[in-house]
């Protein structure tokens, strides 16, 4: 028998230490079911709605929100045994690169001084110290599994869009949110993948596909065919670039072949996914008014002057730079020019990927163009060289295609990442290269 | 002055749920916020889904009212902050609409259908203390939100209030025919009006509740306009208000450019592609011109009759048709309905469907007639009680002990009486002038609560001058 108790009182020293969660429950509930996750402990981030456990989506606006309801990707969870191991932090909304953009800021495991990534930094934090049997359940909009996982040297998959239900996802931008998961290998990153993955009635957007068991392309194969994109190698750090190439190498020498390819789209994909996920973000934060739920000051003023007091109080700085910018790209004279071409560019980007993927099995390049940055450094960023961390990330995500980000080694004391991209609905051979690689590194 | 109005139509679409989740829409008299779920309230995490059968619905709207029908359309956030609005946005349809480019023919002209599109409706406002321009406060009852709301658009095609009311009747017939309306519910029926006369400024009176409404609202503003104009002052471009008290529009804001809604698709929604194949898998009911014609030919009634009949309400139609299938006599059935039930209805304010009237309630009180039990004055008593308490025709008379008088002496002796007391009619009569016969008859009738027949008191009379 596992000791909860135990378990709790690790996670509360992690807490304390690096501050992964924003919320651990007072005493972890025993699952009522046995399955596939029995005796695995399962953190969620914090945008995923936990029944009777408070979620925030990292924002002050909903500071003691209780859900009334579990996300579909929950109920699964503890259908299968699943123990919930607390809410773990994030940037406001999923808004950041760093998981610096809230209330709760995670410490990177290699480094204190450094960050964990974003925007599931706190699901990378604790999936890196746990010294349990642990799976975080993440999410990534334009890359929040795939940077936090590469700053914490864990494994990060992100499923094709629409491959997990989105009921219960504290919405940043619908078309692009992807709940996933974070493990210490890709094995267990593999198994909670089966078992919140499917066609969900309540989400429109989910994939009526049916059930895999992923864990099943956990095997060595080395007769995949590798595409490794030249833009997604300019402007990255040297060091990073040596390890990924190490990486290929080490890949080509047990007989994997690789060729170079090119994805011409890349550089649009940046303005393009945030005109996006802005655009969507903007009128998705329009409901956090102080009306119904969430952070209520006084009453007073019209409706209009309560609003603002409401939102101006408990939005953060980037939450409000999204909802100002996402309301232009949308305001008349601007949607055409803005979010409707962004919406064009995006099947451009989408094309680009499936051309490739008719002649290779899995496009591989580094996950993140920096190393974990120090908090001191961040600080100076102005908010385009914020944004600019994606530019390695948005693409896959802007296409909705499945990606894993897994550990090729460190430069230093700190981890680099790989990035394994694969076809829509293509899990299998993401899993199948990852696993490979993570077997002959 | 020429008169130019469109009109915006909010139709509440009858539906078992609502259109994004699984709540109820019997909204009406339930305790505020009991008929909410997360999606209607907007909670975070949760997704809208949508209601095929209110597309269904919609699509048959589509055909009835002449329009193309888009073979993939999209719903799309219309953004604005509003305490109604559990989202701050509402769920509705932009670009590509349902249906557009149709129109519905009324005696005079065709009216022009812009589009017709599916959106959900907004909480409802309680103003308390007073109303939306006095009130200190609102409460909010999220019943209403999320309910289907069917908006039909049209072009500016209207040119006085005769031919927007004749619109919005036959507009109401159809849809209660399609089975997706209940034109008996006041609130079911919402209208924004656009309205500007030759040289001044469009006004947009909003919300307008109800058919009779729209028409004292715009024929208020056709009066207000003119006589700026007359004034030589100028109509500013606003939004008014009607206030249904008062009976007059007041302004509600100035409005200098288009309200920018900053419309973005639905991203939880996917596109719904409406096939050939599936419009044609949903049955189009009856529609009410085929009705009448119908009705004219099947039954030999008047046309004039028939329209009234089926444009009333389709409920009055089927009223008609019920009692039509135990009563031979149809020509005395219509004008019955269309004469003495239709103003008994509109003296309680009811209408057939919210009243207790039974098909073989009515059809007892003609086949009264018809036995002499009762003469037509006397049905026409008891039809005055009969419609507000549902209480039987036969009980009625029994209860008042309304038969007739069929005893010759007895009517007789009555009869002697009256020609004592009225002296002078008898000498007119007498004299050539036949209305005093028709004088005394009433008399007659006044006196026996019309318990008589009045063709026996004429020949009596007669008989007795």
């Amino acid at each position: 028998m596992i000791d909860l108790q135990k378990i709790l009182e690790k996670a509360k020293a992690i807490q304390k230490e690096y501050s992964p969660f924003v919320t651990l429950p007072e005493k972890l509930e025993k699952p009522r079911s046995r399955g596939r996750l029995s005796g695995i402990m399962i953190s969620v981030k914090d945008n995923i709605c936990t029944k009777g456990l408070e979620s925030t989506a990292g924002s002050q606006i909903l500071r003691g929100y209780v859900p009334p309801f579990d996300a579909t990707c929950i109920e699964k969870v503890k259908a299968e045994g699943g123990i919930i191991l607390g809410k773990t932090a994030m940037d406001e909304f999923g808004f950041g690169s760093f998981c610096t953009n809230s209330f709760v800021i995670p410490k990177n495991p290699f480094d204190k001084e450094r960050v964990c990534g974003g925007s599931s930094g706190g699901a990378g934090c604790i999936t890196q110290l746990a010294d349990f049997p642990h799976i975080a359940i993440a999410e990534s909009t334009g890359g929040s599994i795939s940077c936090p996982a590469a700053f914490c040297g864990v494994v990060g998959l992100t499923p094709t869009y629409g491959r997990v239900s989105r009921w219960g996802l504290i919405d940043y931008a619908n078309s692009l949110d992807k709940i996933g998961v974070m493990a210490k290998n890709v094995r267990d990153a593999a198994l909670l993948l089966s078992v919140i993955a499917g066609y969900d009635e309540r989400d429109s957007t989910s994939l009526n596909v049916p059930q895999e068991d992923f864990t099943k392309y956990c095997k060595e194969n080395f007769k995949m065919r590798v595409a490794v994109p030249k833009e997604y190698f300019t402007g990255i750090d040297e060091k990073i670039e040596k390890s990924v190439w190490q990486a290929i190498k080490k890949m080509e020498s047990e007989g994997m072949r690789y060729q170079e390819i090119s994805l011409p789209h890349t550089s649009y994909a940046l303005p393009s996914y945030y005109l996006i996920a802005m655009a969507e973000a903007s009128t998705n934060l329009a409901k956090f008014c102080g009306i119904r739920y969430g952070f209520q000051p006084e009453l007073k003023g019209n409706f209009d002057e309560y609003f603002s007091e409401v939102r101006g109080k408990a939005f953060g700085q980037e939450a409000k730079r999204r909802i100002i910018l996402g309301t232009y790209a949308r305001m008349a004279g601007f949607r055409d020019a803005y979010y409707l071409k962004a919406l064009k560019v995006r099947t451009k980007v989408i094309e680009d990927f499936k051309r490739v993927f008719k002649n290779f099995d899995v496009i591989v390049a580094p996950t993140m163009p920096i190393l974990p940055p120090r908090f001191d450094e961040i600080a100076k960023l102005e908010p385009i060289e914020v944004y600019m961390m994606d530019i390695l990330t948005v693409a896959p995500n802007l296409a909705g295609i499945p990606m894993i980000s897994l550990p090729c080694g460190f430069v230093g004391k700190l981890p680099v990442g790989l990035h394994i991209m694969a076809d829509h609905l293509q899990e299998r051979n993401a899993i199948q290269a990852a696993y490979t690689y993570e077997a002959i590194k | 002055m020429r008169a130019v109005i469109g009109l915006e139509i909010h139709v509440h679409m009858l539906s078992k749920s609502k259109l994004f989740c699984s709540c109820p829409t019997d909204y009406e008299g339930k305790e505020p916020n009991t008929l909410v779920c997360p999606i209607c309230l907007g909670f975070p995490g949760s997704k809208p889904k949508v209601n095929k059968k209110v597309i269904e619905n919609a699509i048959l709207a589509a055909r009835a009212l002449n329009c193309k029908i888009n073979p993939e359309i999209f719903f799309s956030r219309k953004s604005y902050f509003y305490p109604d609005m559990a989202k701050n946005y509402q769920i509705s349809q932009y670009e590509i609409p349902l249906a557009e480019n149709g129109y519905l023919e009324i005696s005079s002209k065709k009216i022009r259908i812009k589009r017709i599109h599916i959106e959900e409706d907004p909480a409802k406002l309680i103003h308390v203390g007073g109303d939306i321009t006095t009130s200190q406060y609102v409460l909010i009852d999220y019943n209403r939100a999320g309910i289907p709301l069917l908006e039909i658009v049209t072009e500016p095609d209207f040119s006085n209030t005769k031919e927007v009311r004749e619109f919005l009747f036959k507009l109401s017939s159809i849809l209660a025919h399609l089975e997706i309306f209940n034109p008996s519910k006041e609130a079911s029926l919402r209208v924004d009006a656009n309205i500007s006369l030759d040289g001044g400024a469009r006004t947009e009176i909003k919300n307008i509740t109800g058919f009779a409404n729209v028409q004292k609202a715009l024929d208020y503003e056709i009066v207000r306009q003119a006589n700026l104009i007359r004034l030589g002052q100028k109509v500013e471009r606003e939004t008014r208000h009607f206030d249904e008290e008062r009976r007059v529009t007041v302004s509600l804001r100035k409005k200098e450019f288009e309200e920018d809604y900053g419309y973005i698709f639905d991203p939880d929604l996917t596109k719904i592609e409406i096939t050939q194949k599936w419009i044609k898998s949903i049955s189009m009911p009856e529609l009410p011109d085929a009705r009448v014609k119908r009705l004219i030919k099947k039954y030999g009634i008047p046309a004039e009759q028939a329209n009234i009949i089926v444009y009333t309400d389709k409920a009055l139609a089927d009223f008609f048709e019920n009692c039509a299938k135990i009563y031979a006599d149809r020509k005395k059935l219509a004008r019955w309905i269309v004469t003495d039930l239709l103003k008994c209805l509109n003296w309680n304010k009811i209408t057939i469907r919210e009243s207790k009237v039974k098909p073989k309630d009515f059809v007892q009180l003609l086949k009264m007639i018809d036995r002499k039990v009762i003469s037509e004055a006397l049905a026409k008593e008891i039809i005055k009680e009969y419609v507000p308490t549902g209480k039987s025709p036969a009980k009625i008379v029994k209860e008042r002990k309304l038969v007739m008088i069929k005893d010759r002496r007895i009517l007789e002796k009555i009869v002697k009486e009256i020609l004592e007391k009225n002296k002078k009619a008898v000498a007119d009569y007498r004299a050539g002038k036949e209305k005093a016969l028709e004088f005394l008859v009433g008399q007659v009738l006044m006196k026996m609560e019309k318990r008589v027949d009045p063709k026996i008191v004429r020949e009596i009379i007669k008989s007795l001058i």
